[in-house]
């Protein structure tokens, strides 16, 4: 079989995909002169998939908060055996993790690729769900959903994410709630499982020390001999929100804090895709974010010399499958103060000193650098690649993007982004001590 | 391979084409004074923040910037009975930049290490002040990471009576807020002239285009130092301990004393006990006490030879303590008397192999293991030996690791009553 293979110069790499009968795309990028491999399992299907029309019926349901979390730590665990220990048995590593809008298996390993690929594949396509493990499970992500309770970064986070988005699960917490996930039974997974878990609807991404055409020929053969339900269409029930209107100006929540802290959201109102100009609408963003805010910016640096800030002070752009939006946050001694300060850079729109050519090249640079950079992680790699894979550019393209980034994309952005109508406040302060 | 560039000063050059990077560290390498070590750590700040050609930090950012995004840091750490000072310059290649970046990185750093902007005699006022506040800051909100409380505190316990072990490697609030102007000045001098210097170089780079380049930085030389890197505890009764605080999930940790030679067979059994005991998610801890009982959302435990000192690690419900207190026990009880497989046995070798392949993939281990092999002659850097040790370690030997493990302190981070 010839290997669909694309070589891409710019940043030495050379990535081989295929998407097989099944409809199961592959992603491969051989890494000879690593020791060992990374393979991860990933779905489209997250935490705010919470509103969707299962496969094969007509009307939608509504399950309960964090199911997409608790079924990813059931997949692991079968009638006589716990898929972990597989993994263990060869010294391989293994792992999971549940984000907004994917959920993903993985491992590593230096040696026995095949036999942990087809571990990998045959634990996630064999879903076993009892009342038993279900209601056991419940006391493990218990505990999981208290300590995250304890951090008070979390709560600033998702403080100000449930002022920006009052009526979407993304401002929930993929682990749900101890009321949420009572109500999760065997039924509702595998009513979710045979939705999502469509091989359709999934990707398997490999970056590492293998021989590509052997490793695709297995994965074909693991697959080839298993039998699937007919494709049918994901009907999702979450929209875009990018409604104004909905918006919780301000919020405040005392808390056995030493320091407060405060964070600006801003809610994004165009529904970016995974398009050309989505992407560079996305990346135009980010760059807007370091020009304005980053640590080489003057207006930082200004802050940070008044004491107005302090070195936690952080930007983000987080966009997703119906949902993006930006976190400015930190700690500060007058967090009205901080969050006043910040509000006023965003009521300028696009009419931002810091917005410079020179700025803007460094800045470009240097982002340029950071991506080279994270492609010495396999791991970074294979999640860059997969997380892209339902979308029409991949990874190692999305640099040229990056690279035909101008000045007045990112000023264009601005006039839209910085609106301060989409603009919210969370602020966290100590509690009264008794 | 490690060459001597002065008296006490030495460079360790690791040339490899596997990453898109040069990473390029340098270590001050100091015996632990617990009353130095807030100091070295306020001075990372100062340094980081205000150099003469870098006053501010966003010039030094944009520099890095320029730099295809190079990213920087100095921080601090202990290793058993040193304290180190570390400067971090990562650094895109030269091949995939097509820019000479290596050469700025090293000048770079001369500026940051070596010409910090002074007022006078002293360092920037102002940056002093503001840097001590914000280190201040940071030390006093750092409970709010309850693992971290408890994981401090436990040391805290365990450690009593020797100031350089049971303070962090970042020193106190207290210490902090005591550190002058004239001291910061007098332990900056004394770790540019005294301290042990080693420089890793890890990338695409040969020692001929890296030893002008270090010799540039311009370190004097100095006495070698001739420190002991092992901490050895004194035997006490076990030390107990109940703190509470508003959290919804309690903490329970306790720590052993653990005998251990570096990089010998006790060292690796040792290895193998630990992982097998609770380093691992195929571990006795994991799988008893998080998995079968489901009492704890985490339980682990580490191994540090150089202190001679391991930890279990938990987060539990307060009403479960004295079951998972017993379960920990039960755990340790059990590798010391064989109770495990010989295929478990063999899965945890076979992890920590894995693992440690894996780890050949990573620039910041292999730095690592250039820094450990320079300060630990036994210490044999690559894969074959460590894998032939591990593979050699024995049932009986890690029963011996497990039974020699002596627990000397229990830390419990309560749940407090709500007002």
């Amino acid at each position: 079989m010839a290997l669909n293979q694309t070589e891409y110069p710019a940043v030495q790499e050379t990535l081989v995909t295929q998407t097989l009968a099944n409809g199961l795309r592959v992603l491969l990028v051989p890494r000879p002169a690593y020791h060992q491999s990374y393979a991860l399992f990933a779905v489209d299907y997250g935490g705010i998939d919470v509103r969707y029309q299962p496969a094969g019926a007509t009307e939608m349901v509504e399950d309960p908060e964090g199911i997409a979390h608790f079924l990813e730590h059931k997949l692991f665990e079968k009638e006589d055996h716990d898929a972990f220990d597989l993994f263990g048995q060869t010294g391989a590593s293994a792992n999971a993790f549940t984000g907004a809008t994917s959920t993903a298996y993985l491992f590593s390993t230096s040696t026995q690729l095949t036999e942990n690929l087809t571990t990998l594949l045959d634990f996630v396509q064999a879903p076993y769900f009892s009342d038993q493990t279900v209601a056991k499970e419940r006391g493990i992500i218990g505990q999981e959903i208290q300590m995250y309770q304890d951090d008070p970064g979390w709560l600033l986070y998702y403080g100000i994410l449930g002022n920006l988005y009052p009526n979407h699960p993304v401002a929930r917490d993929v682990t749900g709630t101890i009321a949420s996930i009572a109500q999760i039974t065997p039924e509702r997974l595998y009513q979710a499982y045979r939705t999502f878990y469509q091989p359709i609807n999934m990707t398997l991404t490999l970056v590492g020390n293998f021989d590509p055409e052997r490793v695709l020929a297995h994965i074909a053969d693991n697959q080839a001999a298993k039998t699937f339900a007919p494709a049918t269409p994901i009907v999702r029930g979450v929209g875009f929100d990018g409604d104004l209107s909905t918006i919780l100006p301000y919020r405040a929540a005392d808390l056995p804090v030493i320091r407060p802290k405060s964070a600006i959201g801003i809610k994004g109102q165009i529904d970016a895709q995974g398009d050309l100009e989505g992407t560079k609408y996305k990346l135009a963003i980010e760059v807007l974010l370091e020009m304005i805010f980053g640590d080489s910016s003057p207006l930082y640096q200004k802050w940070y010399d008044d004491g107005l800030v302090d070195d936690s002070f952080a930007a983000d752009y987080i966009a997703g499958r119906t949902f993006n939006y930006a976190t400015i946050t930190g700690d500060a001694d007058d967090p009205s103060a901080f969050s006043d300060a910040v509000a006023s850079v965003i009521a300028r729109g696009a009419d931002q000193p810091a917005l410079t050519e020179a700025r803007f090249q460094r800045i470009l640079q240097a982002a340029l650098g950071k991506y080279y950079m994270s492609l010495n992680s396999l791991e970074q790699t294979a999640n860059q690649l997969s997380s892209q894979s339902f979308n029409a550019l991949n990874a190692f393209e999305v640099v040229e993007t990056l690279k035909s980034l101008t000045l007045d994309d990112v000023k264009r952005v601005a006039a839209s982004f910085f609106d301060v109508d989409a603009v919210s406040v969370f602020h966290v302060r100590p509690e009264a001590q008794a | 391979m490690r060459i001597q560039l002065a008296s006490g000063v030495f460079l360790n050059v690791l040339s490899t084409n596997q990453f898109k990077t040069t990473r390029v560290a340098i270590h001050f390498i100091a015996p632990a004074r617990a009353q130095d070590f807030a100091a070295r750590t306020l001075l990372t700040s100062v340094l980081e923040t205000s150099s003469a050609k870098y006053p501010t930090q966003s010039d030094l950012s944009a520099a890095l910037e320029t730099m295809f995004g190079a990213s920087f840091g100095i921080g601090v750490a202990k290793t058993g009975a040193v304290h180190r000072v570390t400067a971090t310059l990562n650094l895109v290649a030269d091949k995939l930049a097509q820019v000479p970046l290596l050469a700025q990185g090293f000048d770079l750093l001369h500026e940051v290490l070596l010409e910090p902007k002074l007022v006078g005699n002293q360092f920037d006022p102002e940056v002093f002040d503001r840097e001590q506040k914000n280190l201040a800051a940071y030390l006093g909100s750092m409970d709010e990471d309850r693992q971290l409380q408890a994981s401090l505190a436990t040391q805290r316990l365990y450690f009593q009576g020797n100031d350089a072990q049971a303070t962090p490697s970042f020193g106190t609030l207290r210490q902090l807020t005591a550190v002058t102007q004239a001291r910061l000045m007098a332990v900056y001098q004394d770790m540019l002239s005294h301290d042990q210097i080693e420089i890793v170089v890890l990338g695409d780079v040969t020692e001929e285009q890296v030893v002008p380049l270090a010799k540039q930085l311009g370190f004097a030389p100095r006495p070698e130092l001739a420190f002991a890197l092992i901490y050895r505890q004194p035997d006490v009764p076990v030390r107990q301990e109940t703190a509470s605080a508003h959290v919804n999930q309690a903490k329970l940790n306790l720590a052993y004393t653990t005998p251990s030679d570096l990089y010998g067979r006790q060292f690796y059994a040792n290895v193998v006990a630990n992982e097998l005991f609770g380093g691992s998610p195929l571990s006795l801890l994991f799988t008893n006490v998080r998995e079968k009982a489901s009492l704890a959302y985490y339980a682990s435990s580490m191994f540090e030879p150089f202190r001679q000192f391991s930890m279990v690690q938990t987060g539990i419900d307060a009403v479960n303590r004295d079951q998972v207190q017993q379960l920990i026990a039960d755990q340790l009880a059990k590798v010391a008397a064989g109770a495990f497989s010989a295929d478990l046995l063999a899965h945890i070798k076979e992890g920590l192999l894995n693992a440690r392949q894996a780890a050949y993939d990573s620039p910041q281990f292999l730095a690592r293991q250039e820094l450990l092999h320079a300060l630990v002659p036994t210490h044999q850097p690559g894969y074959a030996a460590y894998a032939a040790a591990i593979t050699a370690v024995t049932k009986q030997e890690v029963m011996a690791a497990a039974a020699a493990m002596k627990l000397q302190a229990v830390y419990f981070l309560d749940e407090q009553e709500a007002n």
